[in-house]
């Protein structure tokens, strides 16, 4: 046992185990820093998107939610707090107005803050208290339309209550959005009192809670069971909501990103470890030849394994929760509130990394190493045959099995396993082919180029591996660069800056024009105006919705509720047709609705309108962009159909703080007209979306940083062979110049190809990635195409120039008796 | 075997695979070496002295025929076993001194003793070091000793463990004619004070004629030679 220790310092001391070490240390805080950066950025999402919801969870429910729910979740030391919302009339003097009021229990909301403020139209001031007893909250939308300030008492049903705050923003406002009454809130204490809640009234009950992640997951569990109809979980992420979206298009990414910083690692862990088998091999010969068995060997390499890991293993996490801790307080600046502090549970993906890295590339190596014969290594001409396909695969299953299990899936592993074989044959095929026309051309080599070119071929299987090794590392940066400016680009596309952020309801024929007239003048331009008249189907071609769906559960959303209709002549913004004739006189149905309802072009539906009932055939089906901000219908009908009903417009306006104020004070005017302002909920999301696109860049800067480390690595894998060329070289009279020459066009050529190759690859997978995991649509990237090959020859120049330096500068002599 | 006997070798067949198909380098050889002798095997390059040699002290298997070293027997050994067999008995001196390049002098000759886990190893090495003149070049490295010097340090790490029977690989091939004979002078010294049995690869005839015996391998043959 101190035998093997004292192997080990002297091997430290020589610097072998020391590469090693390195490569463990690499791979291990590069995985560590970028898993836990990224831990970090999705808790900071989830708090985020906790704000919208006011709470880590929520329970949604039509009915008075169980006292027992919420002692369970007391039980599991959640918080919890409630909040009971309904339209009521709320009474001021003369004035009355028709209005969303929320009665919230003490400490809500558990997450994120109410803005307030005392001055009418304010712009507000964070604030986590409710309002107290006998107090109420009003918007200033509310306010002016009831005409009371601060200190006025405002009635809602048999209760009076003062308004002491202006409400700007309710933080789990987003939950029930388009609820577009304006609002207010009051405590809970208060409700009873009130009398307004009586058997049949529409009131929408929240349960609210918070706490750590494994009693929620316990609560969820819990409760799922008992949830009936008209009952919701909710989480902050959930799909299907833009947020949840944008965040889980994120989340792909950083898990992209993590699952890249994997393979890069395990890239240099093969490398490193060849390495250090290779410089090995004569030690275990002689100690074979001094009387060390194969049993000794291997208990003495397993233990310098074991140490080395334990060692790597223990400063990498080290270095990787500290290089976390520098990003994360660098994008601090950038971030509008802080990050969360990472999970200590994550760091078992860097330690794993390390450990999977070491036993798929070291171990197979190194029991090789200790089975061959002695005779084989050092008789002066043995060449050592290393089954190198078997020993790689091993490393490959590592891999794949890591990558598995960081990214909790099959698709994301598969693709990339995919691409990267596909690559291994491009560059096998490629490299071989150019390597030898190269070889070719430049027989009777005399010149730096023709000595460059020719050593391509001359070493042609580690020309050829490190080929692959450089094309991967560029691909892969390639893949992040494209992703990246994709999602980027999409989400800047989704909500532009001014994207409508009010909606105008319940607007009469005869208010457009001068409403029109107003917003103009203020400078604000209203999208077109939509009739809208509701109604709702109740027959699919001659069969009633009930005697399709009798117990009236899983009824399709076309069915479920009155829907608001629309007539239109054109088809509008955002929306695409994807079969059928827009023009012709039937119903044009959105693309998703129809699928949930098995609808296809022909089918009838007869619709109830105001008592009527209108039967049509579905002539064409649309997609909408839900995203866009405008309003959208999932039923368009023929003016025809409409045009004789009383229809009340819908549009939506884009209106900036700065004219906030006015447009608000304007349309007081119009009592009847109602206001949802969305432009909270856009801010926070266009917040969320410009912290993720910087996260995104810190996370391809780290890759990047990572990437050029392999590079090296590579090279250096590769520097003693032409060390030792270029010293016979230089010895048998070759000028500096020549010898740079020479290295520069192998490295240049290296680069090149590599680039090339990098960009196909890239390509390729980008169009797999963005259909199969982004679901987004596949686009052309010509700028990879320019990067690829330029970053090839302009990196991998400069780093193999700069890592052979040596040879251009040390006396050959030296050179030559060192290696 | 004879009780006198250290090395016993029978109908001993040796094929390798190379590209261009099998080729069988020793073909059907006999022969047997006393306790304490000195043997030169002798023959032109590329013969297969070298690949008997490592034959012989263990390093590889046969393809058929039997080896007999002592009471050991290498064609039916497994690697573990010819491993232990090799520390017991074998000491080897290669062409190319095969030092370790990340030890330093005196660590080179401690391995074998460290590997038996002997606690006096250093002291060993330090007097065998002396032994062979380097007493001064302890914690040199080997890139940092002439060749003369790395191959006194091999000949001072091949009798470390104390062994019955010292394999040399052409000794002195890679050195000039002094340092070729200091070498030669130690190699004979030491085998005489310690009792060693010595076989020894040569191209030098006065290194040959110097051993009790001598062996020429020809075409993969081995026949004794007349002295």
């Amino acid at each position: 046992m101190s035998f093997a220790f004292r192997l080990m310092f002297r091997d430290i001391r020589s610097g072998d185990l020391l590469t090693l070490l390195l490569a463990l240390v690499i791979s291990v805080s590069t995985v560590t820093s970028i898993g836990l950066f990224i831990d970090r950025l999705q808790l900071s999402f989830e708090k985020e998107s906790a704000n919208l919801l006011a709470a880590d969870r929520l329970i949604r429910s039509d009915d008075v939610i169980p006292a027992e729910w919420e002692k369970k979740a007391s039980n599991l030391t959640l918080q919890t707090a409630q909040r009971t919302s309904f339209t009521t009339m709320m009474f001021a003097d003369n004035s009355l107005q028709l209005s969303q009021l929320s009665a919230v229990t003490d400490g809500y909301p558990l997450r994120g803050a109410y803005l307030i403020d005392d001055m009418l139209f304010g712009t507000g001031q964070s604030s986590t208290a409710t309002p107290n007893q006998g107090e109420v909250w009003v918007s200033s939308r509310l306010a002016s339309l009831l005409n009371v300030s601060l200190g006025d008492q405002v009635e809602v049903g048999d209760l009076a209550l003062t308004v002491t705050q202006f409400l700007v923003r309710d933080p789990g406002s987003s939950a029930s959005a388009f609820a577009i009454s304006p609002r207010a809130v009051m405590n809970m204490a208060d409700l009873a009192a009130t009398n307004v809640i009586i058997p049949g009234s529409r009131v929408r009950y929240s349960l609210l809670l918070a706490g750590d992640r494994a009693s929620l997951d316990e609560y969820e569990d819990w409760i799922t069971p008992q949830l009936n109809e008209g009952q919701r979980w909710r989480t902050p992420t959930q799909r299907g909501e833009r947020i949840g979206d944008t965040i889980g298009r994120a989340e792909s990414f950083l898990l992209l990103a993590g699952t890249l910083a994997v393979v890069m690692s395990g890239v240099a862990m093969a490398l490193a470890s060849s390495r250090f088998v290779k410089r090995h091999l004569m030690q275990v010969a002689i100690l074979k030849t001094l009387g060390a068995t194969p049993k000794l060997l291997g208990r003495l390499f397993f233990l310098q394994l074991f140490v080395l890991f334990v060692a790597g293993a223990v400063v990498g996490l080290g270095i990787g929760w500290g290089i976390q801790e520098i990003i994360a307080s660098l994008l601090s600046g950038l971030m509008s509130t802080a990050l969360p502090e990472p999970s200590i549970g994550r760091l078992w993906l860097g330690a794993a990394t390390g450990l999977v890295s070491m036993v798929a590339f070291c171990l197979p190596l190194m029991s090789h190493l200790i089975k061959i014969s002695p005779l084989s290594v050092l008789q002066p001409n043995a060449k050592i045959e290393f089954n190198s396909f078997a020993i790689y695969l091993i490393g490959f299953i590592g891999m794949f099995g890591l990558m598995c299990l960081y990214t909790n899936g099959f698709l994301l592993p598969s693709i990339m396993t995919a691409a990267i074989l596909g690559i291994a044959l491009l560059v096998a095929s490629i490299g071989w082919f150019a390597f030898k026309l190269g070889r070719s051309l430049t027989s009777g080599a005399t010149s730096g180029w023709q000595i460059g070119l020719a050593s391509l071929y001359r070493r042609l299987v580690p020309n050829l591996f490190q080929l692959l090794v450089f094309t991967l590392i560029i691909m892969l940066t390639l893949i992040l660069i494209g992703v990246r400016s994709n999602l980027i680009a999409d989400w800047q596309q989704q909500l532009p800056e001014d994207a409508p952020n009010h909606y105008l309801f319940n607007v009469q024929a005869n208010q457009i024009e001068p409403i029109n007239a107003q917003t103009s003048e203020l400078g604000v331009q209203a999208s077109a105006w939509y009739p809208m008249v509701r109604g709702r189907v109740t027959e699919v071609n001659n069969e009633t919705v009930q005697s399709l769906y009798p117990e009236e559960r899983g009824e399709p959303e076309l069915y479920e509720r009155e829907l608001n209709l629309t007539w239109s002549d054109t088809l509008g913004q955002g929306n695409e047709l994807v079969a059928g004739d827009f023009s012709a006189q039937g119903l044009s149905v959105e693309q998703d609705a129809a699928k949930e309802a098995g609808l296809s072009l022909g089918d009838e539906l007869t619709i109830n309108i105001g008592g009527n009932l209108v039967t049509l055939p579905i002539t064409s089906i649309r997609t909408v962009d839900w995203g866009s901000m405008q309003p959208n219908f999932y039923l368009i009908l023929p003016k025809s159909a409409l045009e004789d009903y009383p229809a009340n417009f819908v549009s939506s306006l884009f209106v900036s703080d700065t004219e906030a104020q006015s447009f608000y004070r304007a349309m007081a005017q119009y009592p009847t007209v109602s206001i949802l302002n969305v432009g909270d909920i856009l801010k926070q999301i266009q917040a969320i979306i410009g912290q993720l696109s910087k996260a995104i860049q810190l996370v391809l800067f780290c890759i990047l940083s990572a990437g050029a480390l392999v590079l090296l690595a590579s090279v250096r894998s590769t520097l003693e062979e032409r060390l030792e060329e270029g010293a016979l070289l230089r010895v048998l009279g070759a000028r500096s110049a020549l010898v740079r020459q020479a290295l520069l066009v192998e490295f240049g050529a290296l680069g090149f190809f590599s680039g090339l190759i990098a960009a196909i690859g890239a390509e390729t997978c980008l169009f797999g990635l963005q259909v199969f995991v982004f679901n987004a649509e596949a686009s052309f990237h010509p700028l990879l195409w320019i990067l690829g090959p330029a970053i090839g020859v302009l990196v991998i120049t400069t780093i193999g120039v700069f890592a052979s330096r040596t040879v251009l500068k040390v006396p050959p002599m030296l050179l030559l008796r060192g290696l | 075997m004879d009780r006198n006997t250290a090395i016993k070798v029978s109908n001993l067949t040796h094929t390798v695979t190379s590209n261009t198909g099998d080729l069988t380098i020793l073909k059907g050889i006999n022969m047997e070496i006393k306790e304490s002798e000195s043997v030169a095997i002798v023959g032109s390059s590329g013969s297969g002295k070298s690949t008997l040699l490592g034959l012989l002290a263990g390093l590889d298997v046969n393809t058929s025929g039997d080896i007999f070293l002592y009471d050991q027997e290498f064609s039916n050994q497994s690697e573990e076993e010819r491993a232990l067999a090799r520390g017991q008995y074998v000491g080897f001196v290669f062409q190319s001194f095969h030092l370790l390049p990340s030890l330093q002098a005196i660590e080179n000759v401690m391995l074998p003793a460290e590997l038996k886990g002997d606690i006096d190893a250093r002291e060993k090495a330090e007097s065998l070091l002396e032994k062979v003149g380097l007493s001064h070049r302890l914690t040199h490295y080997p890139n940092q000793l002439s060749g003369g010097e790395q191959q006194r340090v091999a000949i001072a790490r091949a009798f470390a463990s104390n062994p019955k029977v010292l394999f040399a690989d052409e000794p002195t091939g890679n050195l000039d004619e002094e340092n070729g004979r200091l070498i030669i002078k130690l190699l004979f010294d030491l085998n005489q004070s310690q009792g060693t049995t010595l076989v020894m690869v040569t191209h030098d005839n006065e290194l040959a004629k110097m051993c009790d015996r001598q062996l020429v391998m020809s075409a993969g043959q081995l026949t004794e030679k007349a002295l």
